[in-house]
């Protein structure tokens, strides 16, 4: 396990539409401790994904660095895993096969990843679909999968972007209240995306506040409640209402002054 | 008809049962099933026929195509040319889908490959197989070689065009997925990129094949001494129609059994199964 570090990190897309350098993000700093659990918020369109991507090591950073224990990121690799919005599940695998997929690349003997791909299928609540396809669960189950997929391979930095956002507001508390418990379980070191204020502050040690385009780091918010948490003791909770209303109102003040020239993208 | 059988009060008569379980047997099996819709063509035929507006001999009915198949079998004619054309066929595709499969993957993933190789595939396809056969008779002369040639070039572009398109229509997540679980190129090659663009690729061998059973019976026409193609064409020949018919007929029908037991299956033990295309509603 390592700690992730990124310095001065920054991207600019040339934008083939427009004809003009687009800058996403733009000198990012910032350290997540190993067991850690921080959340990176934004309003849409700010850089998240882009900055997750650059840590997943799926494209290049156009400035700065990125640093997983001594090791610099340079591509994706199996030290970092990743949940994906769309789940990212493979169609012709099974559920078990899909959550072994990472220990049979790494050459992880078949019995052996069999009883690993269960233990994980179990953890997610998915016991007795091991055999089922992809294509025969529902939204929620299929995250779930998605989840076990990259725990089973025990990366040292779990990278989730929006992974709740396509499910429905019940299945998605649920979900949210089933990853603060594997977290408490196993204390895997996790960078979480999302545009959900409530979600972020339900589940991270910290809180990281993204800008408006370009996406620089406004604040970070440490989220000092007790766990384990649950939306039944939270949604009352006085404490968690504060924290939600200050980060809230830092990512909206967040949106760039008006500015008609639209000078502040042209930075790169 | 089934709720005929079922009703449980009474038991129906016995020929209503015998109709039933028929009626039953009729609709579980895929060929009969298929069956069905051509029996008013069949009266059709044999009506005009029967008519007598078109001389018998030019205008042969049902009846005689089906004694002209019962003489061709007992001399051992039909299985013997059937077995010729399915073996050209199975050669040929064989050949085909080897190497439009890995051609296909290699311009739908290689920048370079795309660049290089796709003008040249387009040009070729544009030629067709048919275009090929004055020059192929000068090179290899009337035979096996030709025939083979003609399908293989046949089966080929349909592979290559969907194998190309299936890689180029799988999501990038799939590929990132399993970048970042430590899949190594070659593997992401046959774990995802294969798998990914199979439905394509069972696509691209269907057209391919239909493609190249039309191809082999127009150049066993044309330089068989033997074979289905042959067949009809010797047969127009001696003025016999009726054996025209005949292996118009057994070409349709080929095509049934090469579908329902080569590519239905296939499809139904992958594609299907995955719940990446719509199950078909035939069992
Ligand atoms: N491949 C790309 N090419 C050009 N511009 C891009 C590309 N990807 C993202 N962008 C732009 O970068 C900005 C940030 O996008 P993204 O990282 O997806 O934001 P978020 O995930 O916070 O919604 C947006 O303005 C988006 O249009
Ligand atoms: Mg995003």
């Amino acid at each position: 396990m390592a700690d992730l570090v990124i310095r001065k990190l920054g991207k600019t897309y040339f934008d083939l539409y427009a004809g003009r350098h687009v800058t996403a993000v733009a000198d990012v700093s910032l350290e997540i401790h190993t067991g850690e659990f921080v959340s990176i918020v934004g309003a849409s369109g700010c850089g998240k994904t882009t900055l997750l991507n650059m840590v997943a090591g799926f494209i290049p950073p156009s400035e700065g660095e990125i640093l997983l224990g001594d090791r610099q990121v340079k591509g994706p690799g199996p030290d970092r895993g990743v949940v994906f919005q769309g789940f990212a599940l493979f169609p012709w695998k099974s559920v078990l096969d899909n959550v072994a997929f990472g220990l049979k690349m790494r050459g992880v003997p078949r019995a052996e990843r069999l009883r690993i791909a269960e233990e994980y299928v179990a953890l997610v609540g998915l016991a007795g679909a091991e055999s089922r396809y992809p294509t025969e669960l529902s939204g929620g189950m299929q995250q779930r999968v998605g989840v076990a997929r990259a725990l089973a391979n025990s990366p040292e930095l779990l990278l989730m972007d929006e992974p709740f956002a396509s499910v429905d507001a019940q299945t998605r508390m649920t979900l949210q209240e089933e990853l603060t418990r594997i977290w408490e379980a196993k204390h895997p070191t996790i960078l979480f995306v999302t545009h959900d204020v409530d979600e972020a502050v339900f589940l991270s040690d910290r809180v990281i506040v993204l800008t408006r385009s370009p996406g620089t780091v406004r604040a970070e918010v440490p989220i000092p409640l007790p766990r384990p948490r649950s939306w039944g003791r939270l949604v009352e909770d006085g404490r968690f209402k504060a924290l939600v209303a200050r980060v809230l109102a830092l990512v909206r003040d967040s949106d760039p002054p008006t500015n008609p020239a639209g000078g502040q993208e042209r930075s790169g | 008809m089934e709720a005929v059988a079922a009703r449980p009060s009474l038991p129906p008569p016995w020929h209503l049962r015998a109709i039933g379980s028929a009626v039953r047997w009729l609709d579980g099996s895929p060929g009969l099933k298929s069956f069905g819709p051509f029996v008013p063509i069949l009266l059709l035929w044999a009506g005009v026929a029967q008519a007598g507006i078109f001389p018998r001999i030019f205008f042969p009915g049902p009846w005689d195509v089906v004694l002209s198949f019962a003489n061709l079998i007992t001399k051992g004619i039909l299985p013997e040319y059937l077995e010729d054309s399915l073996l050209r066929l199975a050669l040929g595709a064989g050949a085909g889908v080897a190497t439009g499969i890995p051609l296909g993957l290699l311009v739908g993933l290689s920048r370079i490959g795309h660049r290089c190789l796709w003008p040249v595939i387009v040009f070729f396809q544009a030629v067709g197989d048919i275009a090929w056969l004055p020059i192929l008779l000068i090179w290899f002369g009337f035979g096996l070689a030709t025939m083979t040639f003609v399908i293989v070039y046949t089966v080929l572009f349909p592979v290559v065009f969907n194998t190309a398109l299936g890689v180029r229509s799988i999501p990038l997540e799939f590929t990132r997925a399993a970048q970042s679980l430590g899949a190594r190129p070659w593997r992401i090659l046959l774990e995802v990129v294969v798998p990914g663009a199979l439905p394509n690729i069972i696509t691209g061998l269907r057209n391919g094949l239909g493609y190249g059973w039309r191809a082999l019976i127009a150049a066993e026409m044309i330089v068989g001494t033997s074979g289905v193609g042959f067949l009809m064409f010797d047969a127009r020949r001696a003025g016999q129609v009726t054996e025209v018919l005949l292996g118009m007929i057994v070409l349709g029908i080929l095509w049934y059994v090469v579908d329902g037991w080569i590519l239905v299956p296939l499809e139904q033990a992958t594609v299907e199964r995955w719940g990446v295309v719509a199950r078909r509603d035939v069992p």
